[in-house]
């Protein structure tokens, strides 16, 4: 080990750092960690590409003639602003009403003390062993007796209950110092006032790293909103966007991939740019959330 | 820290605001969330469609089952998918992290770019993939015949269509295994690899007796968390391949929803949820229960 040591200081690439052994195996991560994202490269370049230029037999990775023309098809032969809206009203509201019922619950049952806290908390930690595709045949059977398929509130309810955002704020509240709350309570502040003013604006972590993953859960969810919208007015981009997968079988592909890149682009920016802002609390949040869940 | 907090909790007398704080979560929780699955359970007992009324039919949904050969044959499908997923997942997962833990040089950049098909859509990753995938004109095809692999049907033939989905399954699930791994080995501590320096260990010994059984806790959580997500696969196959053909890349819970869908048998689609929900428990049991014995 000794030797090595020094042949590792002594032979040292100056720019890098590294040993001329180490190049390849850096190198070659690189390569894989390239490659790995490449797909996201060729959905963006076939969506740029003329229609007679996709399905081709040579591999162009930079659109010859760069156009528009798919986007602009996508807009306007498509309800996409439609189904973009109802994604944002969808994922902005059930990511609201997730966060906000989850930091309330999250402080009660870190820092309150009530008869039924820890049931309350196991049931939370035990529904999480249930797969949600087990309450969406009933679930969607009883929106649709009560009236409520194509709707607004049978797309957002459901995916209020998410224990994720009660979790990582439970967990922020744990590790709360004492003192500050125990100095509003002498000035005879409520336990409502003392979350308000005190526990909840010092809860930016939690809040940011429940907001962008609960975001990008909601804005991805796919099963329930296919069950729940039969009319395309209702649809999410998720589900519409998914009519422009091919029919295998038969694999007839009417709108040629171009005008399907086009609108999986539209459909993953909004997730990938508040990873790529975001990123720090994407992953606290994750490995937070479930290394210790 | 926990500890102390509860302790003085302890003596405090009952917040009663308590259960205005958690009701705003847990109406919505036990109404939408908990009351399917009860409401589920009974329903797996009945023969209901969209009209008319429930009527009682005890386990007929379930022995029907057994003799349905397409239930047969999406179960068998979604176990597939979970022997190649799983592996694939956390091996490429682990390599992926022990890579970045050793930063190197522009490694936030290769974090970055593996993780990042785990934030995107299932409708991204299928049409993405679909594309790439193409028997014709596909990318994988053309870089394969570029070293004489013939054209594979890797989503239109039998043989195949399962393993093309796996592998679009894996590139979007790597990121949460490789992110819970890259955790773990930052948390590991220092003073283990000092020791193992001392004793002139090289890097594949350091690997395989010091790193991987301090990593075995972080692991087994992995494997389990991606063999129920496996196990639950449904959006890809519906993207992909609609199940097809011949439903050679169906899965529980695309059968599931073509039942409930196309057939409106919303007790029988219910049984075969409660079944895949029974299976995923036994697995989970036996698979911790493997561990503790290891």
């Amino acid at each position: 080990m000794a030797d090595s040591f020094i042949a590792r200081s002594n032979r040292r690439l100056r720019p890098f750092g590294l040993t001329a052994a180490e190049v390849p195996i850096w190198l070659g991560g690189l390569i894989i960690s390239l490659l790995w994202a490449a797909p996201f490269v060729w959905m963006v370049s076939t969506s740029l590409k003329h229609s007679n230029e996709v399905m081709t037999l040579n591999i162009e990775w930079l659109p010859p003639h760069p156009t528009l023309e798919n986007y602009i098809r996508i807009f306007s032969e498509y309800p996409v602003l439609r189904w973009g809206l109802n994604s944002v009203v969808v994922a902005v509201i059930s990511t609201a009403l997730s966060v906000l019922s989850g930091a309330l619950a999250g402080y009660a049952l870190a820092r309150l003390r009530f008869p039924g806290r820890d049931l309350l908390f196991g049931l939370f930690v035990a529904s999480l062993m249930v797969p949600t595709e087990v309450c969406v045949v009933p679930l969607l059977l009883a929106m649709i007796k009560i009236g409520w398929a194509n709707s607004y509130q049978a797309l957002i309810l459901p995916s209020v209950g998410n224990v994720f955002s009660v979790y990582i704020f439970r967990q922020f509240f744990l590790k709360f110092p004492n003192d500050l709350e125990d100095a509003a309570k002498m000035d005879g502040a409520s336990q409502m006032l003392i979350f308000w003013k005190i526990a909840f604006p010092l809860a930016r972590a939690p809040l940011i790293a429940a907001t962008v993953i609960l975001f990008t859960l909601n804005w991805n969810n796919f099963l329930w909103p296919l069950l729940i919208t039969f009319d395309d007015s209702m649809k999410t981009l998720p589900v519409g966007i998914a009519a422009f997968a091919p029919v295998v079988g038969t694999h007839t592909q009417l709108e040629g991939f171009a005008v399907g890149m086009a609108g999986i682009t539209i459909l993953s920016l909004p997730s990938l740019l508040l990873f790529l802002g975001l990123q720090r609390y994407f992953i606290q949040g994750i490995a937070s959330g479930a290394v210790r869940g | 820290m926990s500890q102390q907090a509860a302790s003085l909790a302890e003596r405090r007398p009952t917040d009663w605001v308590a259960y205005l704080f958690v009701a705003f979560f847990t109406l919505p929780f036990l109404i939408f969330n908990v009351g399917p699955i009860i409401f589920g359970a009974g329903i797996a007992f009945t023969k209901w469609g969209i009209f008319g009324r429930p009527e009682w039919i005890g386990f007929k949904n379930f022995t029907d089952s057994f003799k349905d050969v397409w239930v047969g044959i999406a179960f068998r499908n979604t176990l597939l998918y979970a022997v190649i997923i799983v592996p694939g997942v956390v091996v490429l997962g682990l390599i992926f992290a022990l890579y970045v833990n050793r930063r190197w040089p522009l490694s936030s950049l290769v974090r970055t770019l593996f993780f990042s098909p785990n934030v995107v859509s299932s409708t991204v990753i299928g049409l993405v993939w679909v594309w790439l995938l193409d028997t014709q004109f596909g990318l994988i095809n053309h870089y394969l015949g570029l070293i004489g692999i013939p054209n594979i049907p890797w989503l239109t033939s039998t043989q195949w269509s399962l393993i093309g989905v796996s592998i679009a399954s894996i590139w979007w699930d790597l990121g949460l295994a490789f992110v819970l791994f890259l955790a773990a080995l930052q948390d590991l501590p220092k003073e283990l690899y000092e020791a193992a320096e001392i004793d002139g260990v090289n890097a594949w010994q350091r690997l395989r007796f010091v790193t991987l059984p301090q990593l075995r806790p972080v692991i087994s959580m992995v494997i389990t968390l991606q063999m129920i997500a496996s196990l639950r696969i449904f959006s890809q196959v519906y993207v992909m391949t609609n199940g097809e053909p011949a439903g050679s890349s169906s899965s529980v819970i695309f059968y599931m929803y073509q039942t409930a869908i196309t057939r409106s048998l919303f007790g029988y689609a219910s049984a075969i949820a409660m079944m895949l929900f029974v299976m995923i428990l036994v697995i989970t049991v036996i698979h911790r229960r493997l561990i503790r014995e290891m």
